[in-house]
């Protein structure tokens, strides 16, 4: 059997979600201005923005909650004019999913199957089988009013699976749960992806959650997108001329005496003193000294150590994507 | 079952499988609502009440002279109103209590219709009416005391109580669609709900035109009025249908509202669907606040106004005693006043004569006045009427005399509330040689003397 490599593997996928200029307004307040992005199956696409980007607008008008003002969008080819259908062929874990308490979970994945046309029977089996998908098959029984937090959010993904989307929103799912509910759950998402080759649309604050997981990241700003593309695209995409290392505070003047003396470097600055952060902005004619420069790196931990001063951790500057929403929605602040 | 196996494409092959939307959604609110306890609790509460005015009725001296009649229109006028405010309350907390709990999201992102959706609620949410209507039975058997007004009170109360639960509850609905927050959906349901409740227990008959304006379009307050007419008058159904007008109207553009127009565009933010709407709802907002305010105003006004027949009717007597000796003949003066802002029904007007003097004979007024008893004409808003009067002292004594008006009843099946004067205290007496002059200046003496 001939394998393929992820990359191989993206090029033969159908694009199953395709937002075209979208925009919508609240009287004088634009929430999106013209959203365009597309999204594969078996793909996870991040949707990043500050509170007010109009992320919840997008994901409303993309659920058919809300229509746009303009613009349209597509999934798996049914067109935006034709909600209903749509509705049938996308799956949603809202941001704060509410559920009946006096109901078990398999009751409720029953009802919800038969909202989208199953009979009593299959829906029943079927969501018997999804809360077997999400870890849930011991409780399902079990009245949700008595679920934790976690396994609402389970519940609420296996809710989101019972029509078999071709498209799945997820609203901060792992808002609200500890460390290793969230590890549990991101894993449960990539495994669902993995499994189904259905496109996942994930809304997140936790930066770290999007760059675990997300394939696509699309950064919203005042309802403009200002970054689209893979998560290697779009940190590429932003300035990577810096480095950070950190030194133990009392060497903190003796390495930046060090790093003065380099040719290659155009700034110091002290980024935090208790902790011996610095950040060295280095020169950029042409690029020739950058950050994916190895000669340079080599020439500052050379300086360093030469200098006997311990190197406690070194690496580029805004190679996260951490750093690179922060840095784009500075730049449009500004 | 191998969940991954299964095709994207599934989802268009499938309808028809499942029941109706509507029936599904219904189902599961009657389980919510029922399991959940909040209509059951409201049920228990509504027997319990019922219970209670059944033991007041049948044990408080004063309440239990009722007649069966009326007792069973009280029970049946009281139950409706309890289940109205069922109806209301559920309905209230349909729409904008999901948007709380978020649960109506999930809804509607499934590939059901609004429109079945709201259906399949209002059905549970008025639900809690045939057994609240089955629970009030054996109290009206109670009250009824094999009285004939049974059938008939069963019958309409079905007919007028299922008409104005529906509406009622569509219109907590409609509430419900519009408001964001469950607190002001209930806020405002229960404002309507006072705000047709307090005029329906205003007598309206002597209101005016406009009093009667306002009973008739008042679904509440026609259906009261239509029963009390149908059930404790023996009015027929012919002379009152025009009350049945203003509840079927208002079920009909309540549930229009709600099912053509409001329910298509269900969402999940109540408020301001659009501009349109937004107008809309701003004159619907400003309608509100100008009811309550001419509430505030009016219904005292027509509280005062809405009096019985003769409560705007006044009399008066040019005197107030009298020192006569047996055989004279005294003469006095009425005047009938008509005080209220409407014409006044045909009026009698009777004098009566009672001994003071426990141990003395009892007054044959027909021995004492040769006209006992006088007609007036209607009166209009206010015109006065003066009538004289005699008596002959033929008895000597302590005595009262005082005038009555009676309204005209409107027809034989109907009564009305008689309206005393204040008293002249007369004292008859035998005395040797007193002149009439000297009497009069007794008289004279004893009026002084009095003030």
């Amino acid at each position: 059997m001939k394998r393929h490599t992820p990359q191989e593997n993206q090029s033969h996928q159908p694009e199953i979600l395709l937002a075209e200029n979208l925009h919508k307004s609240y009287g004088p307040r634009q929430a999106l201005a013209g959203l365009s992005f597309s999204l594969k199956a078996g793909r996870i696409l991040g949707f990043l923005g500050p509170n007010g980007a109009g992320k919840t607008t997008a994901i409303r008008i993309l659920t058919t909650l809300l229509e746009p003002d303009s613009g349209r969008f597509v999934v798996n080819g049914i067109d935006s004019k034709y909600p209903q259908a749509i509705r049938r062929r996308i799956g949603v874990l809202p941001e704060n999913l509410g559920f009946p308490r006096q109901i078990t979970a398999v009751e409720y994945l029953t009802y919800f199957g038969q909202l989208y046309g199953r009979s009593a029977k299959d829906a029943k089996a079927y969501g018997l089988a999804l809360l077997e998908e999400v870890g849930l098959e011991q409780r399902a029984r079990s009245l949700v009013g008595t679920y934790s937090h976690g396994m609402k959010q389970r519940l609420g993904i296996a809710r989101a699976l019972v029509n078999a989307p071709v498209v799945a929103f997820l609203d901060e799912p792992t808002l609200g749960l500890d460390p290793r509910g969230q590890q549990e759950l991101l894993s449960l998402i990539k495994r669902i992806v993995k499994e189904r080759n259905v496109g996942v649309v994930l809304c997140s604050h936790a930066l770290s959650e999007i760059d675990a997981i997300c394939d696509d990241v699309v950064i919203l700003m005042a309802g403009r997108v200002i970054a689209s593309g893979t998560v290697i695209d779009v940190i590429k995409q932003t300035r990577q001329n810096a480095f950070r290392v950190q030194v133990p505070p009392p060497s903190l003047d003796k390495a930046r005496r060090v790093l003065k003396a380099l040719p290659s470097i155009l700034d110091i600055a002290l980024t935090d003193e208790t902790t011996g952060w610095l950040r060295l902005e280095l020169e950029d004619e042409n690029r020739k000294v950058s950050t994916e420069n190895h000669q340079i790196n080599n020439k500052i931990l050379g300086a360093l150590v030469r200098a006997k001063i311990p190197v406690l951790s070194f690496g580029a500057d805004g190679g996260r994507l951490q750093d690179v929403f922060l840095q784009l929605t500075e730049e449009e602040v500004k | 079952m191998n969940v991954k196996s299964r095709s994207l494409d599934y989802q268009d092959t499938l309808s028809g499988i499942a029941p109706p939307a509507w029936w599904l959604v219904f189902k599961r609110e009657l389980s919510d609502l029922w399991i959940g306890g909040k209509a059951f609790n409201m049920i228990l509460i509504y027997a319990i009440l019922l219970g209670v005015m059944v033991y007041v009725y049948s044990f408080n001296t004063e309440l239990s002279l009722i007649p069966p009649k009326e007792a069973v229109y009280e029970m049946l006028k009281n139950a409706m109103a309890f289940c109205m405010f069922v109806g209301l309350v559920i309905g209230a907390d349909t729409l904008s209590g999901e948007r709380e709990r978020a649960t109506l999201e999930s809804l509607l992102l499934t590939p059901t219709s609004r429109r079945q959706i709201v259906i399949g609620k209002f059905l549970a949410g008025i639900s809690s009416w045939p057994p609240a209507f089955i629970i009030v039975l054996p109290f009206l058997n109670v009250l009824s005391q094999g009285d004939e007004v049974l059938g008939p009170a069963i019958l309409w109360g079905a007919l007028t109580g299922t008409v104005l639960v529906l509406a009622y509850t569509a219109l907590g609905m409609l509430v419900s669609f519009w408001s964001n927050s469950n607190k002001v959906s209930y806020f405002v349901s229960l404002g309507i709900f006072v705000l047709l409740l307090v005029p329906a227990e205003l007598p309206g008959k002597s209101a005016g035109a406009a009093g009667q304006f306002l009973q008739w379009i008042n679904p509440l307050a026609a259906v009261n009025h239509f029963l009390s007419k149908h059930l404790v008058n023996y009015r027929t159904l012919a002379e009152f249908w025009t009350w049945l007008i203003s509840p079927v109207a208002f079920l009909i553009i309540t549930c229009v509202l709600l099912f053509l127009f409001a329910g298509p565009t269900l969402r999940i933010e109540g408020g301001r669907p659009s501009k349109f709407w937004a107008k809309i709802n701003r004159a619907l907002g400003l309608s509100v606040i100008l009811c309550i305010l001419f509430s505030m105003t009016a219904f005292p006004a027509l509280a005062l106004q809405g009096e019985p027949p003769g409560g705007n009717l006044q009399i008066s007597i040019d005197m107030s005693y009298g020192l006569v000796k047996t055989g004279d003949k005294v003469e006095f003066n009425t005047v009938v006043t008509n005080a209220g802002s409407s014409a006044s029904p045909p009026l009698i007007v009777a004098m009566n004569i009672i001994n003071l003097d426990a141990s003395g004979d009892v007054v044959d007024p027909e021995d004492w006045s040769p006209q006992r008893t006088q007609y007036l004409e209607a009166l209009g808003p206010g015109e006065s009427a003066e009538l004289a009067w005699i008596i002959n002292t033929i008895l000597e004594g302590d005595y009262m005399v005082y005038m009555v008006i009676i309204p005209a009843p409107e027809s034989k099946e109907t009564t009305s509330q008689p309206i005393a004067s204040p008293g002249i205290h007369l004292t008859s007496h035998h005395t040797q040689g007193s002149t009439r002059k000297e009497c009069f200046l007794m008289q004279l003496a004893r009026r002084w003397l009095y003030y």
